[in-house]
């Protein structure tokens, strides 16, 4: 039998009980027994009929299941007899559920799916260490070191990218290009979704240049031809053959579009050039702490054999993918421990709801189990409604978290890894699915261990009203309510220091004025190769070229109507923070310029003649066009042309740090290293120091030299600056025009510098939105709740506060009262939430800036909000209280 | 009764013919002399059961002597194999209770 026949069933069962019956009657009859007695003497005979149609009903072995319909069906009912209180714990589960429910995919995607890759728990990413701790990447002899004498790798792979201006396809382009080793694609264990990776002919110095494409590039700029030996992309002035295309999932590097072999260049050989990202496969079986201990081993070897002449004395290994979430890992589980008590709040909200409601129910919870209804009986009805509740809000919460993760790429950093995955899949789902039932069932559990507490008799005797009041319901509503504010508490205080770290961040003097600001970042046309880096390779063909095209670029730039100032860098400051290259450089005062790197190399040892600094080509209308102040000697100026000695100007920080009490102008240093070019540099002047790394850091140690006499070299990223007061879609058209009659094969971004710190600022951003919209939803249930208290506390008294009245007391005193109550409140749920903040707001320091975990400012402002909630919830209650009339409440029983 | 052997009794009954439950319980209470007191409570829930593990089948016919439709309950093959197997098992019991019971008359 199916359970859809019961209702069949069931009358069938009535038929058949009526006809035996009757039967049963008509015998008595038959004996002789008057009608009247046969009727009742066949009931008696028979027995109980309700009983055997219920053990019947049980014999079908559908009784459990009927009986769960009939605990859904009747919690159903319960819910529409109280529709405001059923849509109020509804809606507050739901905003709990489906704020958790969309960041748990945020957290899915980034944090728990493995990555796309077969075993990906054997690939990790690999770095060398200094001794200070501080991880670097792979300096080629190192990496070939590394790779050559280890033995728990099965492969290991090397792998550099940048953005490079391609043609050939569609149109030019500006897109990442890795240079990647030969087992790249063996470590990450991908194959080419279409054509083939590197031949051994094309993996050699100077060997046919092939390129490998992403899916997203074939499909777009290649128009997804299959036949693939026709296309040919143009780099730097080389011709590469495509090869293959990769899969539509392969993105490593990130948002890379094409592939090419790291041997075709090959690296000068340096063993303190980090420029290699590391990455390997695990052997079968070798276990992460192994493969430290071998590449630690490996390390040391270097650095006794080479001493100075190397950085690293250990290596680091970490899983790829812990190494591709890195900073991220803290913020989602802020995000993650947010949502959850916002989650457990809108819990504890609801539980203080339905004890109301069961406290109003006790009769019929008395009467019911006067009746014969079990204890396992009832907590089944109360699992029933809270099941009901919960799967609505459920309900509810999927299509809340379905909207959000709709919305959420408008909001989440474009730094965040692997968010193109975020979606509400099978995963997330029975997530909901998974805290929906966790919610109905604790709901259920916990009204029912309420109600099993309520004395039978006691209730039944007890009118409604008095029940109702009992001082036990009150103390276990207040001690729910105190727990909601410490947690609104927590939360609040964690919105608040990310918060008060925004503000001090915005706040921090870059060292430069950013408003007004348009950039114009381009790449060079194939025409102007860019200089190769390396020692002794003078470019300055290359650099004449780039020079007068700059220069053009500039004047005509400086010419447009409302231009302001104009000036060019090799990267801007802050936003794309890293893009600086940084290195050692040589102060020479006298020493002879090195011709060569063993040269170089001897004078790098002494530390006296030593220095670090970021290094960044600049015009002299940069430090105009930014207001970064001249504090000291000159900006570079006419005298500097290609010919003229080369100059430099650096960073204040760096004239204290290198030439303590010393006046560094006149100093001669050799910077070679960066750009290949062996001209010393004369420092003439000292300018104001900027966060070039991210408003976030110290300033940098930076020293700037002029591209008429050095040129773009590939560590650059040229990029023009405009300070106007023009509006930005009036002079961009005009800027465009100007770029397109003067290099139309250069590839150009414009953005406003507002739009770059914008980006740069994306993530923290996310995290204060979110964790600031939790703690003000938090803040909401809160209030809500401790109203209901205060209301259900004004409820219980009314006949006390007639009372008070009537003997004497004035509206202030009842005013007191009232607020007194919801003071007292608030005041045991802020001493708690305090201390739990101060024990866990530790944890945060790595996303805060500027200011204490335990910040004064911070706490007081929220206690005091806290403190204004409550006397805002109290209000209305109060108010009702203080009109209470005393006869009116006196009969109020 | 017995657990389990009302069950067999039912299944015995219907041996002799299809039957409906009022017919089945008075059967057994005048067999026995009125020493196994059918109660209807159990009666009708086990009928029920033995029909849902397959071993009677159910179908509402006119009683004879009535003129109104009953419902007759009848055996299955299956039903009658179980009685088999529900009878052997009862006989092994019984006989094994009673070499308990009365150990001298089974030296005898």
């Amino acid at each position: 039998m199916r359970w859809w026949q019961l209702r069949r069933r069931d009358a069938d069962l009535e038929r058949e009980l009526r006809s035996d019956l009757d039967l049963e009657e008509e015998e008595q009859r038959e004996l002789g027994i008057p009608p009247e007695e046969a009727h009742y003497a066949a009931r008696r005979a028979f027995g109980n009929a309700t009983l055997i149609k219920e053990q019947s009903r049980e014999a079908w072995g559908w009784a459990p299941f009927e009986r769960l319909l009939q605990d859904f069906r009747y919690a159903l009912r319960q819910m529409r007899r109280s529709p405001g209180f059923a849509a109020a714990s509804v809606a507050t589960l739901a905003l709990g559920i489906g704020a958790s429910t969309a960041i748990f995919s945020v957290t899915d995607a980034v944090l728990l799916r493995p990555l796309p890759y077969p075993n990906p728990q054997q690939i990790v990413r690999i770095w060398e260490q200094a001794p200070d701790g501080h991880t670097m990447n792979l300096a080629q002899l190192n990496f070939e070191d590394f790779r050559r004498q280890n033995h728990t790798f099965s492969s290991m792979a090397e792998y550099g990218y940048g953005v490079e201006s391609m043609t050939g396809g569609s149109e030019p382009v500006r897109v990442t290009v890795a240079a990647v080793s030969k087992d790249f694609f063996t470590v990450l264990g991908v194959n080419p979704f279409l054509g083939r990776t590197f031949a051994a002919d094309e993996l050699l110095p100077h060997g046919a240049p092939a390129i490998l494409v992403s899916y997203g590039y074939w499909k777009q700029d290649l128009g997804g031809a299959r036949e693939l030996s026709r296309f040919h992309l143009v780099m730097g002035g080389t011709d590469y053959s495509v090869v293959g295309v990769m899969p539509p999932a392969f993105d490593f590097p990130s948002d890379t579009s094409a592939w090419i072999p790291s041997e075709l260049d090959p690296d000068t050989g340096t063993r303190t050039a980090h420029n290699w990202h590391g990455i390997g496969r695990l052997r079968e079986g070798a276990t992460l702490a192994e493969a430290r201990a071998d590449l630690d081993t490996i390390a040391r070897r270097l650095k006794s054999h080479y001493g100075r002449a190397v950085d690293l004395n250990s290596a680091a290994v970490i899983p790829l993918a812990d190494a591709a979430v890195g900073d991220v890992r803290t913020a989602l589980l802020v995000l993650l421990a947010a949502v959850g008590t916002l989650l457990l709040i809108s819990c504890a909200n609801v539980a203080g709801l339905s004890i109301a409601r069961t406290s109003a129910r006790t009769r019929e919870l008395a009467v019911r189990s006067a009746m014969g209804a079990g204890r396992g009986r009832l907590v089944r009805q109360f699992l029933a409604e809270s099941m009901v509740m919960s799967l609505l809000a459920g309900i509810a919460g999927i299509l809340i978290a379905g909207i959000g993760v709709r919305m959420l790429p408008a909001i989440l950093p474009a730094n965040l890894p692997r968010q193109k995955g975020i979606a509400m899949n099978l995963q997330v789902l029975l997530f909901a699915l998974a805290i929906t039932v966790f919610v109905g069932i604790s709901l259920g559990l916990f009204t029912a261990w309420r109600a099993g507490r309520a004395n039978l008799r006691n209730a039944l005797n007890a009118g409604a009203h008095q029940h109702s009041g009992s001082s036990g319901v009150q103390r276990l509503r207040n001690a729910l309510v105190t727990g909601e504010i410490a947690l609104t508490l927590v939360v609040m205080v964690v919105a608040g220091l990310l918060g008060r770290s925004f503000w001090r961040l915005i706040e921090t003097n870059p060292g430069f004025r950013s408003d007004h600001l348009i950039t114009l970042q381009f790449s060079f046309p194939p025409r102007v190769n860019l200089p190769d880096t390396g020692m002794g390779k003078a470019a300055s063909a290359s650099t004449v070229l780039q020079v007068h095209l700059i220069d053009d670029l500039l004047s005509r730039l400086r010419a447009l109507p409302g231009a302001g100032n104009v000036g060019i860098a090799g990267a801007i400051p802050v936003a794309a923070g890293d893009n600086l290259a940084d290195g050692e450089f040589l102060i020479l005062d006298g020493i002879k310029p090195p011709s060569n790197f063993a040269e170089w190399d001897v004078i790098d040892r002494n530390p006296d003649h030593v220095g670090h600094a970021l290094y960044c080509v600049a015009s002299r209308g940069y430090f105009t066009t930014l207001g970064i102040p001249l504090v000291r000697g000159r900006l570079f100026d006419e005298r500097d042309g290609l010919n003229a000695p080369n100059v430099a100007v650096i960073s204040e920080s760096l004239a204290r740090q290198r030439w303590p009490n010393q006046n560094p102008i006149g100093h001669v240093i050799d910077f070679g290293n960066m750009d290949g070019n062996p001209k010393p540099l004369t420092i003439v002047g000292i300018v104001g120091d900027v966060r070039v790394r991210g408003l976030d850091l110290p300033p940098g140690e930076v020293i700037y030299v002029d591209y008429r006499q050095r040129g773009m070299n590939e560590n650059s990223m040229p990029t023009i600056l405009m300070r106007t007061n023009t509006p930005e879609d009036q002079i961009i058209p005009l800027a465009r025009d100007v770029f397109h009659q003067l290099a139309p094969d250069a590839p150009v971004a414009f953005t406003s510098f507002a739009e770059e710190m914008g980006g740069w600022l994306a993530d923290r951003r996310f995290l204060l939105l979110l964790v600031g919209a939790f703690a003000a939803s938090a803040l909401v249930l809160v209030s809500v709740g401790l109203y209901g208290v205060i209301a259900f506390f004004v409820t219980r008294r009314t006949q006390e506060i007639g009372i008070r009245m009537a003997i004497g007391a004035n509206r202030s005193n009842i005013l007191r009262l009232v607020v007194g109550e919801g003071l007292r409140l608030a005041v045991a749920g802020v001493a708690v939430g305090v201390v739990v903040s101060l024990l866990m707001a530790h944890l945060l320091s790595s996303l805060l800036f500027g200011i204490s975990p335990a910040d004064p400012l911070t706490f007081s402002a929220i206690v005091l909000v806290l403190v204004l909630v409550t006397l805002a919830a109290c209000f209305i209650p109060a108010r009702r209280a203080m009109t209470v009339d005393p006869v009116t409440a006196l009969r109020y029983e | 009764m017995l657990l389990g052997t009302l069950d067999m009794l039912i299944l015995r009954t219907l041996l002799y013919g299809p039957a409906h439950g009022h017919h089945i319980g008075k059967h057994i209470q005048r067999t026995t002399n009125d020493f196994l007191q059918m109660q209807h409570g159990s009666l009708y829930p086990a009928l029920h059961r033995l029909e849902r593990k397959g071993w009677v089948a159910s179908k509402w016919e006119t009683a004879p002597d009535r003129n109104r439709e009953f419902k007759y309950y009848r055996l299955t093959e299956k039903g009658r194999k179980q009685l088999v197997a529900e009878e052997s098992q009862w006989k092994r019991m019984t006989e094994a209770v009673a070499r308990v019971m009365w150990p001298t008359a089974e030296e005898s």
